[in-house]
């Protein structure tokens, strides 16, 4: 697919396939079109050309409820000026489940939800109160609760469900950055397709299963394994010089960046 | 799944309503002693016998004939005026500040109330049939709030663009808008007042203080469908409204348009404040006070919020009108001055508040 916007185009004959099950990356230096891509993706925006596909169904097809019932998305940075209770916050993830009061079940979701994201101890906790971490990892909740599935047929169960994560630990400290991806991870299954745009590649390759690294408009490498994307790749894209060291215990390694 | 889970939504439900009930409490003893106090003062017990002569349950009596109609004329319709501009003003304030996602809006202040007073004025001055607006004739005395329509809408998405832009509201630019607007308007409703030969139209200070010297029935009808109307809408809205709080992206998705709803809700914000500002002449403060006790009280989320605004905004409204009775007699304070006197200091705390956190969490 492709995108223009004033003119300029922004995504250039784009196809990549995200893979369920997966923790898909996006890669990419800072206007190479991510942001643009996950727009689309997410069907926040049009593509100008092509389209975007749930599970072989065009998403222009769905209305905006069913659609938030199948996807949603963690931004980097949500701004909220109100006192709401971390509790009710969470609960928006299920607005698009239920009508005007929420069931017992929606309320039980939004405490696993939090649970998971270990904050079910500040449910009552009033939101600007919190830290940045902390308020991320309510948000985090937030989108699990809104595509929560545990095979009960309530929740549609069988139809895939995407998660798109926007550089979502951009501004955490360490610990929150890898709590947060490692509950992105565990998410992985084959009903549910993550797709994050990350700017930490060492993290990335890391935590990754997928990569597509975006280059002006277009895929300049589309893979799954780390390995497998040249150092010169990442050189020219990223305009550093970049060296891969290798770590004593093994486990894979990382990459060290100059300019 | 323990038992503390399962119980909880069943707390926050019983607590919602119980400060419901509360504030509904509150505006009826208001009601009451608004009802009784005044120039002509009833006893409960008096009123109550009004009320059963009138109804027929027992024989209407010939000395009552005055206290009835002061009573039915004058004092009732005004309580009443004055409860629903109250929560007219209260669930507007509400309402603004989800749409502009910000806590200082309010009609006053985005230039609603003055755009409807202009609007209102026009017709005072330039209706009838040889005016210049004679082409509003056939609207009889529907022009007023018509016009008032058309000018606190037009003042409100004047403001409302020259302060958002993608999809975020600049609060600076949103303030001295709201200046702006509010000086044009009310430096042509002074014009028009002062070249009026209508007693309301040349009081200026009805229009820019607001009174309930002139409520009647009419005013009450018309008022109150509009605020029923709108009111009902509003509620809704509550989820998308929770959902704006995070911004429109966040908001389309969880699901809805908020394109849409904002479209949708200014509008209906607009019908209700042009209604009450076109009966009652422009009134500040409400609309801000209001909803920021109510925040700082337990929540701002909008199924709670709306209806306590509601209730909130119609008793303090009530209240101020009292003190408006009762603080020169016989003379009259306009409306506005208590409630600037109430109000001014909440914004400024407000703002106070608003640059010490740094520009987040103005309620934390």
């Amino acid at each position: 697919m492709s995108f223009r916007a004033g003119g300029a185009l922004i995504l250039d004959r784009v196809s990549v396939a995200f893979e369920p099950g997966k923790l898909n990356v996006i890669l990419g230096p800072n206007g190479a079109g991510k942001s643009t891509l996950l727009k689309l993706a997410t069907g926040l925006a049009r593509p100008t050309a092509g389209e975007v596909r749930y599970d072989g169904q065009s998403i222009a097809e769905l209305a905006a409820e069913p659609l938030a019932r199948r996807r949603a998305v963690l931004s980097q940075h949500v701004e909220l000026a109100f006192a709401l209770p971390v509790a009710d916050v969470v609960l928006m993830g299920r607005y698009p489940h239920y009508g005007r009061v929420p069931t017992e079940r929606d309320l039980e979701i939004v405490n696993r939800a939090l649970a998971i994201v270990g904050m079910e101890d500040k449910r009552e906790q009033p939101y600007p109160t919190l830290s940045g971490g902390e308020q991320q990892k309510v948000h985090l909740a937030r989108v699990l609760a809104q595509i929560w599935s545990d095979g009960d047929a309530r929740d549609g169960a069988g139809a895939q469900r995407y998660l798109f994560l926007d550089e979502p630990t951009s501004g955490l400290d360490v610990h929150y950055q890898l709590h947060i991806l490692a509950v992105v991870r565990g998410l992985r299954s084959p009903g549910c397709t993550v797709v994050a745009v990350l700017h930490d590649l060492n993290m990335a390759f890391e935590y990754g299963d997928h990569f597509v690294l975006l280059e002006r408009g277009t895929v300049a490498v589309n893979t799954d394994d780390p390995r497998a994307i040249p150092a010169e790749a990442l050189e020219r894209v990223f305009r550093v010089r970049a060296r891969h060291l290798q770590v004593a215990d093994g486990a894979g390694g990382l990459w060290r960046f100059e300019l | 799944m323990g038992d503390e889970d399962s119980r909880r939504p069943r707390v926050v439900q019983r607590s919602n309503t119980f400060v419901h009930l509360a504030l509904a409490v509150v505006l009826l003893i208001a009601l009451v002693a608004s009802a009784c106090l005044g120039a002509f003062t009833f006893t409960p017990a008096r009123i109550a016998s009004y009320v059963a002569q009138s109804a027929g349950w027992i024989p209407l009596r010939e000395a009552d004939t005055l206290g009835r109609n002061v009573f039915f004329q004058l004092r009732l319709p005004r309580v009443l005026l004055a409860a629903l501009t109250g929560a007219v003003l209260g669930v507007s304030g509400t309402l603004m500040q989800g749409l502009f996602r910000n806590p200082i809006v309010e009609p006053g202040l985005a230039g609603t109330s003055a755009g409807a007073a202009l609007g209102a004025s026009l017709i005072f001055v330039l209706g009838g049939s040889t005016g210049a607006l004679a082409f509003s004739a056939p609207l009889g005395a529907f022009a007023v709030p018509v016009l008032a329509f058309a000018g606190a809408f037009a003042a409100t998405i004047l403001v409302y663009r020259i302060s958002s832009s993608f999809g975020k509201v600049n609060v600076f630019t949103l303030l001295l808008a709201g200046i702006a607007v509010n000086a044009v308007c009310g430096a042509g409703t002074g014009f028009l007042s002062y070249v009026a030969r209508d007693p309301q139209a040349r009081n200026i200070t009805f229009w820019s203080l607001g009174t309930f010297t002139t409520a009647d029935w009419r005013g009450v009808t018309l008022v109150g469908v509009c605020f029923a109307a709108c009111f009902g809408i509003a509620l809704g809205y509550a989820k998308p409204l929770n959902a704006l709080m995070l911004g429109e992206d966040e908001a389309a998705y969880l699901g809805s348009d908020p394109r849409r709803l904002i479209a949708r809700l200014l509008v209906v914000n607009t019908v209700m404040v042009a209604a009450a500002t076109a009966m009652v002449g422009v009134i500040a403060f409400v609309g801000l006070v209001v909803p920021h006790v109510l925040r700082m009280m337990r929540s701002s989320s909008y199924a709670f919020l709306l209806p306590a605004s509601a209730l909130l905004g119609a008793a303090m409204m009530v209240v101020v009108d009292i003190a408006a009775r009762e603080v020169i007699p016989p003379a009259e304070l306009p409306i506005g001055i208590i409630t600037a006197v109430i109000g001014a200091p909440v914004f400024l705390w407000i703002l106070l508040r608003e640059q010490r956190s740094g520009g987040s969490g103005y309620y934390g």
